[in-house]
């Protein structure tokens, strides 16, 4: 079941499989057609399969007769953050993000650096179903120019969102985990700028997955051992594409994703007032820390996609999810691991409190995350068993924004297919763990899935 | 029809936009790479401005199955095939539309011998194309593209040193190089200055792939090289097609002497001073140049059109020198490929050992004169008329190697479809201009009759 999914903000499929040049050349175009040719950036992650997947662009942009900006290996972030700056129509981003190896996803940027836009994602998708491609003759072929120094550039627009010289005052060690990805070249000389002294697990660039690269407390195990040992402030392990990250604490606890974004919002509506946009299945930490600031929340569909796109058009002032991921509205229209970095260090330096301590601090809840493999028909009929079982129980009063949630008084549940792999999610959140596990275990028994 | 992809032994050509494109290219790509199997693959290219475009859809088609894809750059084709045989390669990617307009490009395939595909492996590499069956292989097994340096030094080292070439530096010749705006432009001035001592007047020398002259290095396309030779004084003028396979020369007083005379040229040096052996020629040579070899001692083979069949039958023969009647040389010595920079050096050394100006060489070969006519026609069109022709002079035993050939006594008559292009192409040769052209005129008219 490795099979290509394709999304109105890109395709993502297994190498050797599914993801073929074929299929990347075939998506670009339609994309350069949607765009109807004109500047775009193209960067990719250190994966095996991305320098084969970033000549399959260029091509299709050369053809498309598109100026290609090659930002070479770059974080998704920058990207994002690049492309406005570079008044670039779009841009292509080419990362496996926090997807297990062998995977990889071409991902499409609008012009403010976001994932397009859905409905502009599915007129390019109509695209490329249509077969549709731009290409033109042989006296417009596109020229591919190199964009080098976007790091520092980047840094510095970072620098003046945060208290820098709070930050180097700290001087604080920080553990940082980038596996082997996108973001190796990018983080000393981050911690250089901030006065950071960097201790690096994985910090060199590699074609291959040291770990899971999806940011969780097991994957942070390895950092969390020698976190103490070293004397660290923080450790932070992020995707290959630098769009996640999850902490340890000094105390070298490896915390739930979901504390990043709850972390980096407790800091942020400290300091300012505006609309929060995260997805329907992140913790009510969120929901909490909103309230008690009286900023208004707004809940979108899962994905980054849906969140910059509220973010966008509410002019938030911050956006995340409980994957480990954050925004800054005034910033870029990117989840981005090097803000949600800096901005958790920000908060330890003006508020002088470890990190442990600030993580006690928040709303207190108990998160289970379960997730069942079945095949996407099946994991369809599922939902619906759990549609009919929640409408006579409840009376339809549970939310269908993406997927079912169910609220309760003391926590929610909340059940989706992954768009991208062939499981079905249960999150469940509540006071006490076991009624958490409870209701997931029931909501998983109503869909009849064996675990 | 320009919309429609051309498969066939020259490889695969497409207009860009239309039919060359990078999903083309890739799929094509990895149908090589699996049918040579993973291991470093040669890539190069000419200066055309979708050469670029091309090379990166290629070099994903390769990586995706497994292969070590080794990037050239832009450098001759000559390059690339002695560099496919000297890297131990599994093949090589020849990405040059050669003498097509700027419009077309294509994908050319190198066997790890170092020489085109030949008809057989072709034949192999398409079934395998059209059933589909390259599997991309996963993760694990992906190789990377690396470059690869010293590849046109190579093959310059390789000429300078068959030819005498101190006594050619000794001789500073002043020459004007047409370099069609090709890879030329990258290579060539050096190739003459330091290699041979020449003082060098570049004509269309900017590496853009933006042709300011008609690529094919035929007469009427060297109007300017004509004119720089006579302004400066040249001794002689050199001009190359875009991929530098081809070369076509022009005397010292500004006139071309036909691409036939390049080969002449050389294999009149070659069996003077390197080696005594067969000479090979396609079909529609001038007989100018089986008259030099036999002059010489040394006897003459013809075959097919295309430098693959040419080279093959070399390979058979053990040829000493040998090539096509479009300015394109072969010495197996050096490389069994059409090669512009032997031709080159041997045209200045047979200047040195004779002494004689290329004008005077030229009138000491035996008289003949060739016409050419290129005929739009689809590729029916073209078999019915060559059908036509074959009935109309059965009783002169036509040749039907490569279309239809006739030999007249003082002369020859050819018809065949391009290998490259949706056309006819007829030849005649005859003692004298006018002959040629009657004998052209007889032979269109029989064709296209209905």
């Amino acid at each position: 079941m490795k099979t290509l999914r394709l999304s109105n903000f890109g395709i993502r499929g297994f190498i050797g499989e599914s993801l073929t040049p074929e299929t990347v050349i075939e998506f670009a175009s339609a994309f350069a057609a949607y765009l109807g040719g004109g500047r775009v950036a193209v960067g990719r992650d250190t994966r095996a399969s991305s320098p084969m997947l970033h000549a399959a662009a260029l091509s299709s942009l050369l053809a498309a007769g598109c100026e290609t900006l090659d930002l070479g290996v770059c974080p998704t972030p920058l990207i994002q953050w690049a492309v406005p700056r570079l008044k670039a129509a779009g841009a292509l981003a080419i990362s496996g993000g926090h997807h297990p190896a062998g995977w990889n996803a071409l991902l499409l940027l609008g012009p403010d650096g976001g994932p397009l836009e859905p409905a502009a994602g599915e007129q390019a998708l109509d695209l490329y179903h249509a077969g549709v491609a731009l290409r033109r003759g042989a006296a417009e072929i596109g020229a591919a120019r190199t964009v080098e120094g976007l790091v520092e550039e980047y840094l510095e627009a970072l620098e003046r969102r945060v208290d820098g010289a709070a930050i180097r005052a700290g001087r604080f060690r920080v553990v940082a985990d980038p596996v082997g990805g996108a973001g190796c070249a990018a983080l000393p000389t981050w911690a250089r700028r901030f006065g950071v002294d960097l201790v690096a697990v994985n910090g060199e660039p590699s074609t291959y997955l040291a770990r899971d690269p999806e940011p969780r407390p097991r994957t942070a195990r390895p950092i969390s051992s020698i976190l103490r040992a070293l004397g660290a402030h923080a450790g932070f392990v992020f995707s290959s594409d630098m769009g996640r990250c999850s902490l340890v604490t000094e105390a070298g606890e490896p915390l739930s994703e979901e504390y990043t974004f709850a972390l980096v919002a407790d800091h942020v509506l400290r300091r300012s007032r505006g609309v929060v946009v995260t997805n329907v299945c992140t913790s009510r930490m969120i929901d909490d820390l909103a309230a008690r600031r009286d900023a208004p929340l707004v809940k979108t569909a899962v994905g980054q996609a849906y969140v910059v796109s509220a973010l966008r058009d509410e002019r938030a002032i911050l956006g995340g999810e409980g994957s480990g991921s954050a925004a800054l509205g005034s910033f870029a229209l990117a989840f981005d691991g090097f803000l949600a970095m800096t901005l958790i260090l920000e908060s330890l330096a003006l508020d002088g409190a470890p990190l442990s301590r600030r993580v006690r601090e928040l709303p207190r809840y108990e998160i289970v995350k379960r997730s069942v493999a079945c095949n996407p028909g099946e994991g369809y009929r599922a939902l619906d068993r759990l549609r009919e079982r929640w409408e006579r129980e409840s009376a339809g009063a549970f939310d269908e924004t993406d997927g079912l949630r169910m609220d309760y008084p003391d926590g929610w549940v909340h059940v989706r297919a992954s768009r991208t792999e062939p499981r079905v999610r249960v999150i469940s959140e509540a006071r006490e763990r076991a009624a958490a596990e409870a209701r997931a275990e029931a909501a998983i028994r109503a869909m009849e899935l064996d675990l | 029809m320009q919309e429609t992809l051309k498969v066939g032994i020259s490889g695969v050509r497409g207009v860009v936009g239309a039919s060359m494109t990078p999903r083309a290219a890739a799929s094509f790509a990895r149908a090589f790479g699996a049918f040579v199997g993973r291991g470093p693959v040669i890539v190069g290219r000419d200066t055309r401005p979708s050469g670029r475009m091309l090379e990166r859809a290629v070099v994903a088609g390769l990586l995706s199955v497994g292969c070590r894809p080794r990037l050239a750059g832009i450098a001759p084709t000559p390059s690339l095939l002695m560099a496919v045989a000297a890297e131990g390669a599994r093949g090589g990617i020849a990405i040059t539309a050669s003498h097509n307009p700027a419009e077309w490009n294509a994908l050319k395939f190198i066997d790890r011998d170092g020489l085109f595909l030949s008809p057989a492996r072709t034949e192999e590499l398409l079934d395998l194309y059209h059933q589909g069956d390259f599997p991309p292989v996963g993760e694990g097994e992906l190789q990377r593209e690396t470059p690869i340096e010293g590849v046109v030094d190579r093959h310059f080292r390789r000429v300078l040193s068959y030819v005498d070439a101190a006594k050619i530096r000794a001789r500073r010749f002043r020459v004007a190089a047409d370099l069609c705006n090709g890879v030329g432009a990258l290579h060539t001035e050096s190739f003459l200055r330091e290699g041979l001592g020449c003082e060098v007047v570049a004509v269309h020398a900017a590496p853009t792939g933006l042709f300011e002259r008609e690529p094919e290095p035929v007469p009427r396309n060297l109007g300017a090289l004509s004119r720089a030779v006579i302004e400066h004084r040249c001794d002689i003028g050199f001009a190359q097609d875009p991929d530098g396979d081809r070369l076509a020369i022009v005397d010292e007083r500004g006139r071309p002497i036909g691409e036939d005379f390049t080969l002449a040229f050389a294999v009149r040096q070659v069996l003077a001073a390197h080696e005594r052996g067969p000479v090979v020629i396609n079909l529609s040579t001038s007989r100018t140049v089986e008259e030099t070899a036999r002059a010489a001692g040394c006897p003459v083979t013809r075959t097919k059109i295309g430098e693959i069949h040419v080279a093959g039958a070399m390979a058979r023969s053990g040829a000493a020198v040998g090539g096509e009647s479009n300015g394109g040389v072969i010495v197996p010595a050096v490389h069994p490929c059409r090669d512009s920079y032997v031709a080159m050096a041997l045209a200045l050394e047979l200047l040195v050992a004779t002494g004689r100006r290329v004008s005077e060489l030229r009138a000491e070969f035996p008289g003949y004169a060739v016409a050419r006519e290129k005929i739009p026609l689809s590729a029916t069109d073209s078999a019915a008329a060559l059908r036509r022709l074959r009935r109309r002079y059965a009783d002169r035993r036509p040749l039907l190697l490569d279309g239809v050939f006739v030999d007249f006594g003082d002369g020859w008559a050819l018809a065949r479809r391009s290998n490259t292009e949706p056309v006819l192409r007829i030849e005649a040769e005859a003692r004298a201009p006018e002959a040629a052209a009657a004998r052209l005129a007889e032979f269109r008219a029989a064709a296209l009759e209905s």
